[in-house]
């Protein structure tokens, strides 16, 4: 790796201050699960002058309790998420999502922010720039996105634009089920925003120098019940093909509010509504499951090699709301 | 590149307590050293192995804390304070006999090459520390991201079961 120069920084706001004296020639670093390989391979347009150990951060490593729902330090390990009784107990979509996530030893070092946050595993555009020259892309600044007339297997079939990269992270897939939203701090102070906002084709919407802190789920509707489920081709170690994330609220017997979030498809988290809106008033039952599910991605425009996604997320989805049944 | 002085890191590997100064000038660590690095090339411990340098191979696993982590993807200036145990540091230090773990691997012939090995004897290690007796699936999932070039999985979990054996 080429050399840079590292900070360990005490507060949140130390690290935004320090980030933006850097004017755009920093990164942040928390596991450093992504961002390591991302400097090996020399990825960026510009190679960081500075990392920034955000690690180093009192308080954001806690899962803390909140009036039935939970407020999650972006530094929380995803190891520790996988474990937390809190967690197991009130949001087993985001304890199944963080233990599906890679290897026990990735885990061990991978962030709940870093996992929200990683960069796209697009393979055109994680090609190692030593390797020949950089492949350079929408993203990187410049050219075409090569998946468009390339193999494109892994893509997005759905709301890609410029970039066709889906969101790699399966932690943002459940979160968005739960109805979670991120907290972060920038230079202009906090915002907060649903998780599913912070994605966009061209990558995450946080702003030069703004850092996510917290995670906040609410408490979940009474007679809700979710889950998780990620097809991929080994079990560990592989990102999502595709994934689902389901959080449905029964009353009296019926489907009062559904929400189903798609993952490995879109750039974001994506909500499928004609799902959704198809299993609202119905008894949930293998009969309106079967249905559903066919019912997903209606809209996508997959690209020459990943129409099979499509077919996934509906078997995914079928499978995955008739555990929620047992 | 930095020429301010200096920085210090000190870690214990293998029990015993080193000390780098953190810099760009000749003879200090640089940041962007990864752990690996420091252990193979600056250490001469080249026990631990460095697949894929990427994150997805595991056959450069150490125990930082006691935890199995990739030192591949580790900044070696990030482990100020760390307690870093490598495949050198199992043998015992007075006597040089082997863990029981590396003895049931040499008795299962659990590798071909062998590349893949110290860092399946380490996340082992950590796992037989945290669950003396594991079912077979706990090891499975203990060890699902050690990638093995020769096919060895099959007689790493038997050797894995067998070391949980000996020394209940
Ligand atoms: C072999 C392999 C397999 C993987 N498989 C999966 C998988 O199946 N599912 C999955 O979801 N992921 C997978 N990943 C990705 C992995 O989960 C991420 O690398 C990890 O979660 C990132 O967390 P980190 O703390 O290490 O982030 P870092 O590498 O430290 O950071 C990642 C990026 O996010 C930024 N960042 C980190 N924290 C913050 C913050 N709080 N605020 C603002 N910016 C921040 C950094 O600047 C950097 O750009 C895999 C990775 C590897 C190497
Ligand atoms: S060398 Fe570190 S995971 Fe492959
Ligand atoms: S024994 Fe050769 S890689 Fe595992």
């Amino acid at each position: 790796m080429r050399y840079f120069s590292h900070q360990n920084v005490a507060t949140a706001s130390d690290g935004v201050k320090s980030a933006i004296e850097c004017e755009g020639k920093s990164c942040f670093i928390a596991g450093g699960t992504d961002l390591l390989g991302i400097l090996k391979d020399d990825l960026l347009p510009s190679y960081p002058e500075k990392v920034i150990n955000i690690k180093t951060i009192e308080g954001l490593g806690n899962v803390e309790g909140r009036e039935g729902g939970a407020r999650i330090g972006a530094l929380a390990k995803l190891s520790a998420l996988e474990r937390d009784p809190t967690i197991i107990e009130l949001f087993p979509a985001l304890a199944e999502s963080a233990a599906s996530v890679a290897t026990p030893e990735i885990r061990n070092a991978a962030t709940l922010g870093g996992n929200l946050c990683q960069d796209t595993r697009c393979w055109y555009y994680r090609y190692p720039h030593h390797m020949g020259g950089r492949m350079d892309c929408p993203r990187k600044g410049s050219g075409p996105c090569h998946a468009v007339l390339g193999d494109n297997r892994y893509h997005s079939v759905i709301g890609g634009k410029r970039c066709f990269a889906p969101c790699p992270s399966d932690t943002a897939i459940a979160l968005a089920a739960l109805g979670a939203t991120v907290e972060v701090i920038g230079a202009d102070g906090e915002r907060s925003l649903p998780v599913e906002d912070l994605y966009s084709p061209m990558g995450n919407t946080l702003r030069g120098g703004e850092i996510l802190t917290n995670v906040d789920i609410p408490a979940q509707p009474k007679g809700s019940v979710q889950g998780f489920k990620k097809f991929t081709v080994r079990k560990p170690i592989d990102f999502a093909i595709v994934s689902v994330g389901a959080r449905i609220t029964a009353l009296e017997g019926k489907v009062s509010e559904a929400r189903i979030f798609i993952g490995g498809v879109a750039p974001g988290p994506y909500r499928d509504e004609g799902v959704e809106n198809y299993l609202r008033r119905k008894p949930l039952d293998s009969q309106s499951i079967a249905t559903a599910s066919k019912k997903a991605l209606l809209k996508a425009k997959p690209l020459s090699m990943n129409a099979y996604k499509i077919d996934i997320a509906r078997s995914l989805i079928a499978e995955l709301l008739e555990e929620l049944t047992r | 590149m930095s020429s301010k002085p200096t920085k210090w890191v000190s870690l214990t590997i293998n029990g015993d307590n080193r000390e780098f100064a953190i810099g760009g000038r000749a003879g200090e660590l640089p940041p962007s050293e990864t752990l690996a690095d420091t252990l193979r090339e600056r250490l001469g411990l080249t026990g631990t192995k460095v697949g894929c340098d990427r994150g997805s191979c595991c056959s450069c696993t150490v125990l930082i804390n006691g935890a199995p982590s990739l030192s591949c993807m580790t900044l070696t200036v990030e482990c100020d304070g760390a307690s870093v145990i490598t495949i050198e540091g199992l043998p015992d230090p007075l006597t040089g006999a082997l863990d029981p773990l590396q003895q049931a691997f040499i008795d299962h012939t659990a590798y071909q090459c062998g590349f893949c090995t110290p860092g399946m004897i380490m996340a082992a290690k950590a796992l037989l520390t945290a669950n003396p007796s594991p079912a077979e699936s706990e090891i499975k999932s203990a060890l699902g991201g050690h990638y093995c070039r020769c096919i060895s999985h099959y007689h790493v979990i038997d050797a894995v079961a067998d070391a949980a054996g000996r020394k209940s």
